[in-house]
């Protein structure tokens, strides 16, 4: 029997499949009840974390698949994302310094730093050839519909 | 993601609804280089549709706020719907940008401070 509590989803490396799992992820969080806001958390951590991945982990023309798996379980969200590119541990990336003025803020790096900020852990592990990013976060019940 | 404009007295208000992503944020970088083509660089971007911004979004922002800052111009924001607002001071641009609860504030503010 299929759990409740997780779903797992199959993308290609292609930027376009994005929206089409973004959909997905709405329709699943409207299943476990979470309100938009929380929603729209979980869409941008993925879509920083997958277009990373689909822009800069691969150096070959190939199709890859590139899997996520997604588990509520007591408040506790885990997102797994497994690629085959290239070794990348984005938890040893360098964080902008957001207290720049506008002319100095250098404009990269945002994308990873939303995740660092947006998730209450975010680790790393490579096996098998395999990148795979372990993300958490912690929601309260005001989060979800009839809390 | 749709965008509109408006010219209102000084200001170019640029109205966007639904989502700035990685699919279509190069749209909107389009139109903002388009604007600064024709000089004008007095930006208020009216989020009062905008439900969802990834960095990819940000970013255009700050290039836009750069390039504004470097020719005396300035962009600005209003109506942010509370998600959006958060983006924006996770990401430290609440301190790069003024940001206004209406169009209305936005305008007078920016046009007190132009006297």
């Amino acid at each position: 029997m299929k759990n409740d509590y997780k779903e797992h989803f199959i993308i290609e490396n292609r930027i376009e499949e994005l929206p089409v799992l973004s959909e997905k992820i709405e329709q699943l969080g409207k299943k476990w009840e979470f309100l938009s806001p929380l929603i729209m958390k979980i869409n941008l951590v993925l879509e920083e974390a997958l277009s990373n991945i689909i822009y800069y982990a691969f150096k070959d023309k190939e199709i890859h698949k590139i899997e996520v798996s997604i588990s509520n379980k007591a408040n506790k969200l885990i997102i797994e994302i497994t690629d085959d590119g290239i070794p990348f541990d984005p938890t040893t990336s360098e964080q902008p310094d957001i207290s720049l003025p506008a002319s100095e803020r250098p404009v990269g790096g945002l994308g990873i730093f939303l995740i660092s900020k947006i998730m209450d852990t975010v680790g790393y592990s490579r096996k098998n050839n395999l990148n795979i990013l372990t993300l958490t976060k912690f929601y309260e019940n005001i989060e979800r519909k009839n809390n | 993601m749709k965008i509109s404009k408006e010219k209102i007295t000084d200001f170019t208000v640029i109205n966007i609804d639904g989502r700035i992503d990685t699919n279509n944020y190069s749209d909107l970088e389009e139109e903002l280089n388009r604007l600064f083509n024709s000089r004008e660089t007095n930006l208020i971007i009216n989020c009062s549709g905008l439900n969802y911004i990834c960095s990819s979004g940000l970013r255009v922002f700050l290039v836009t706020q750069k390039k504004a800052i470097s020719v005396n111009g300035k962009l600005s924001f209003c109506n942010l719907q509370p998600a959006i607002k958060e983006i924006f001071t996770i990401s430290g641009f609440t301190s790069i940008f003024q940001i206004f609860d209406t169009l209305e504030q936005a305008m007078n503010i920016n046009s007190n401070l132009s006297c």
